[in-house]
């Protein structure tokens, strides 16, 4: 699926504004430790963390992440944001535990 | 002058309570060191204790805390003064997650006086991250006047590079810390921008024995610690 149908079908909340949603979801990957997903994040997975670090978005470029879901409610600051605009990176904030999170990336088929 | 600026007392709950402010001293001058900082988790309420007996023992000190961000880095606070140490303390007592200590699972929390008599305990966990960035924690070190290194930053637990993957480029600390010397060449692998000879270098023990605190084989010149922290005198 792409990002826009997850953030259709979720009502999630893309955060960046003009980052582009047309790129296609395979899978995900779940983890806070940027060292972890350095070493084991995957093209074209949507990165689900509660980690707001400027460099989740060094980290998400590098994996080239098809985008990145905060969990729990918690929000990225501003300066994250409109790193995340440069880049071209799809931000999203979730208000569900990491946990229901990915629930309900597989009950969607990603 | 031999240093070692990261070591915990009694009063972080992972320390022997051997730690305490006259042993400290004492096996630090017995080892040849001439300047030491406490720097407890998350606390400063040992360092009033620590002055006293690091003057009567005639040993140097600087004044600190390892704060935990709420990324989970440890970061460590170094004072020259002890009154500009303790500021910092309400700042903390703000930014804490109010989680009570269990003695038995994580160990006490022992507050001494000079003499090393127990004179208090903290009761709330101080192995915890503050409700506070690692930004924001930097931010408040500077603000009170102090140094903010970034703990132990290779190690596989609570370091910038496990929590953060690698050190922010834009984030302004004023020193690095690891472990072992060889540890530069890991340092700069991983973050190629950090230039070896631009960067302030500390290597310290993290004792939180007394067995473990460094021997005197790290120098520290007295313009480095002049141009960090100002004339200890």
């Amino acid at each position: 699926m792409t990002i826009q149908q997850l953030i259709e079908q979720t009502g999630w909340k893309p955060v960046t504004k003009d980052a582009d949603v047309t790129k296609e979801i395979n899978g995900a990957y779940c983890s806070d430790l940027l060292s972890w997903v350095m070493g084991k994040g995957q093209p074209d997975q949507a990165w689900i963390t509660v980690q707001s670090h400027i460099n989740v978005i060094a980290v998400a470029v590098l994996r080239e992440f098809s985008c990145v879901i905060l969990a729990e409610g918690a929000h990225f600051p501003e300066n994250v944001i409109s790193r995340a605009e440069d880049e071209d990176l799809v931000l999203i904030e979730s208000d569900l535990p990491v946990f229901e999170t990915a629930r309900k990336l597989i009950e969607l088929g990603v | 002058m031999f240093y070692d600026l990261h070591m915990h007392s009694c009063l972080s709950p992972c320390a022997e309570n051997e730690m305490t402010p006259n042993n400290i001293c004492n096996m630090a001058l017995i080892k040849g060191l001439d300047l030491i900082a406490v720097t407890d988790h998350n606390s400063t309420k040992q360092l009033p204790a620590c002055a006293e007996a690091a003057r009567n023992i005639g040993i140097g000190m600087l004044f600190g805390a390892e704060l935990e961000s709420s990324e989970e880095v440890h970061v460590l606070a170094l004072y020259r003064r002890l009154e500009a140490a303790l500021s910092l303390q309400p700042w903390i007592d703000a930014h804490m997650p109010g989680i009570p200590n269990d003695e038995n699972y994580f160990g006490n929390q022992l507050i001494m006086n000079a003499n090393d008599e127990i004179i208090g305990k903290e009761p709330q966990l101080l192995i915890v991250s503050l409700t506070a960035t690692l930004d924001e924690c930097v931010e408040e070190i500077h603000r009170t006047g102090g140094k903010a290194i970034l703990a132990h930053v290779v190690d596989r637990k609570n370091s910038v590079t496990t929590q953060l993957g690698f050190i922010p480029p834009d984030l302004p600390y004023d020193g690095l810390e690891i472990k072992r010397p060889e540890q530069i060449k890991e340092v700069i692998a991983r973050n190629p921008w950090i230039k070896e000879n631009e960067t302030e270098w500390l290597i310290d023990s993290d004792a939180h024995t007394l067995i473990d605190i460094s021997e005197a084989v790290n120098e520290i010149s007295e313009d480095t610690v002049a141009r960090l922290w100002g004339d200890l005198q």
